[in-house]
């Protein structure tokens, strides 16, 4: 599903966001990326969006080199995965609809049908009786479940989490990576980044964890 | 793009415009005022080339001939003046002709006219113009030609009056070009400041859409349009603000400007050249936007 192969990336000189870094992750897995801030995280993941380019090695997302993807054909890439920020990045004029519609009207599929999966995706969640409100009369919890109904909306192969509890507390942490273990298990491969190792120890997964750049160890959560 | 993916353009282009109404308004304001100002100058420049079309129809080589000229004198004038390959038409107009003209245009100088006892006036032939509008060196030439001839006593050229109102007409396109252009250059960058800053307010918006693997027309389309609805609205109201000066001058203002209202007056515009407006208008449009998204996608 994703291969890293010997991937070094750097932002300014003379440092190295992420040095000699080398991983794969089978398709259903679910998988942790741990280490403290600055430890190159985010980097991996905004590598996988293809939000900037290695600047050496080789990143495979099912088969496609994504050095490769042309700028203009990168959509074909993101539409196979969804993403999951610490900040929600919700559109906070639009309601809990809207938000979560956004990918599917992306793709232009009739209203019909943008509804019943919106509506859907919600009730995973467990809000769909939060369809018509705006993110501002959501709590932190809730406006990151839609933020989750969003990335899964259209069911990618792929669900990417950038520090997706990074704003909640212990309870509400916990409940959103039992939300991710859920989509996990229905065949979505989930990677999820995260600094917060009491998280990791609840869950059972497999687990990269970056220092500095580099990968030092790898592991399986109990 | 599908019909689907249209529609949903333009109501998020329409959406664009109610957010940021404000900044559009200026931009509306600014497009309006471009474009009038290019519509005025066109409406002017067409009323000029009308007179100069009517005085064109009166433009005529005049031939006066001597009172002492005999009749074969006259028929070689005549002759002369017929075969010429410039002229359409000979008009022989005889001394009492030219009276009654003359008290028909001034009938003020009736006394004037009778009190000198006899008619002043001489016979002349008047050759009409195939082509009024046509160069100068061939008609100097058959008039150089004439004025060799015994009989004649003098011959005018009444071109002056129409070339001058053309000239005028060339002037005005010129200063709508200049003036219009200019501040349709503004305008341009006017929207395109306003676009700008529309995009870079929904920066978060654009960074998820690209993130759902939104396309670039996707994302880009209905700013275009933003630019466009804004450019042929803005179009649009300049060719009807120029229709109504051209109806509204002559009842409010033309009076006041008594002999010069013939020349400085408004001319509806043709329809070709209010669709041009309003064409124009969303190119302005559709160039600020497009340069607003050059602007920041690049960066």
């Amino acid at each position: 599903m994703i291969e890293f192969s010997h991937v070094w990336k750097q932002y300014h000189k003379p440092d190295w966001a992420l040095s000699d870094v080398s991983f794969a992750v089978a398709a259903g897995e679910m998988v942790f990326i741990t280490g403290p801030s600055g430890s190159g995280k985010s980097t991996i993941l905004r590598l996988m969006t293809r939000e900037c380019p290695p600047t050496d090695g080789r990143i495979l997302i099912e088969g496609m080199d994504i050095r490769r993807i042309p700028s203009a054909k990168i959509y074909v890439l993101r539409r196979t995965m969804g993403v999951v920020f610490q900040d929600f990045r919700l559109l906070a004029e639009r309601r809990v609809f809207d938000n979560v519609a956004v990918p599917l009207r992306v793709l232009g599929l009739p209203s019909k049908d943008v509804k019943r999966k919106v509506f859907l995706a919600l009730r995973m969640v467990g809000l769909h009786h939060r369809i018509w409100n705006t993110p501002a009369g959501l709590s932190y919890g809730e406006q990151q479940r839609v933020a989750i109904a969003r990335a899964v909306v259209n069911n990618p192969r792929l669900l990417l989490a950038d520090e997706p509890t990074g704003n909640l507390d212990p309870d509400l942490a916990s409940e959103i990576i039992a939300l991710f273990r859920e989509i996990n298990r229905q065949g979505t491969t989930v990677v999820i980044c995260t600094h917060d190792r009491e998280i990791v120890r609840k869950f059972a997964g497999r687990v990269l964890a970056l220092r500095e750049g580099r990968m030092r160890e790898r592991g399986t959560a109990p | 793009m599908n019909g689907r993916k249209i529609g949903r353009a333009f109501r998020d282009a329409g959406g664009h415009l109610r957010r940021g109404k404000p900044r559009h308004a200026v931009s509306f304001a600014v497009l309006v005022l471009s474009f009038l100002m290019a519509g005025l100058f066109l409406s002017l420049s067409n009323n000029l080339r009308s007179r100069a079309r009517i005085l064109s129809r009166d433009v005529a080589v005049v031939v006066y001939l001597s009172p002492s000229a005999t009749a074969a004198e006259r028929r070689t004038i005549e002759d002369r003046v017929r075969l010429s390959p410039l002229v359409a038409s000979v008009r022989t107009v005889t001394p009492e002709e030219a009276g009654d003209r003359f008290l028909k245009e001034f009938p003020d100088l009736r006394d004037v006219l009778e009190n000198l006892g006899r008619n002043p006036l001489p016979a002349s032939i008047e050759a009409i113009l195939r082509d009024p509008a046509g160069p100068d060196a061939p008609i100097d030439r058959m008039i150089d030609g004439l004025r060799r001839l015994p009989g004649v006593e003098d011959i005018q050229f009444n071109r002056r009056w129409s070339d001058r109102v053309r000239a005028l007409g060339r002037l005005s396109d010129a200063v709508g070009v200049v003036v219009g252009g200019l501040l349709i250059l503004m305008s341009i960058a006017v929207v395109s400041g306003a676009v700008r800053l529309n995009i870079l307010s929904r920066h978060e918006e654009i960074s998820i859409l690209h993130l759902v693997g939104a396309t670039n027309g996707y994302i880009r389309g209905p700013f275009l349009l933003e630019g466009l609805i804004l450019g042929v609205a803005g179009g649009t109201v300049a060719a009807g603000l120029v229709l109504l000066a051209a109806r509204l001058f002559p009842l409010y203002l033309g009076h006041s400007l008594g002999a010069l209202q013939d020349l400085i007056g408004f001319e509806p515009l043709s329809l070709l050249q209010a669709a041009g407006l309003v064409a124009g208008g969303g190119l302005a449009g559709l160039l600020g936007s497009l340069a607003a998204l050059g602007r920041v996608f690049r960066s």
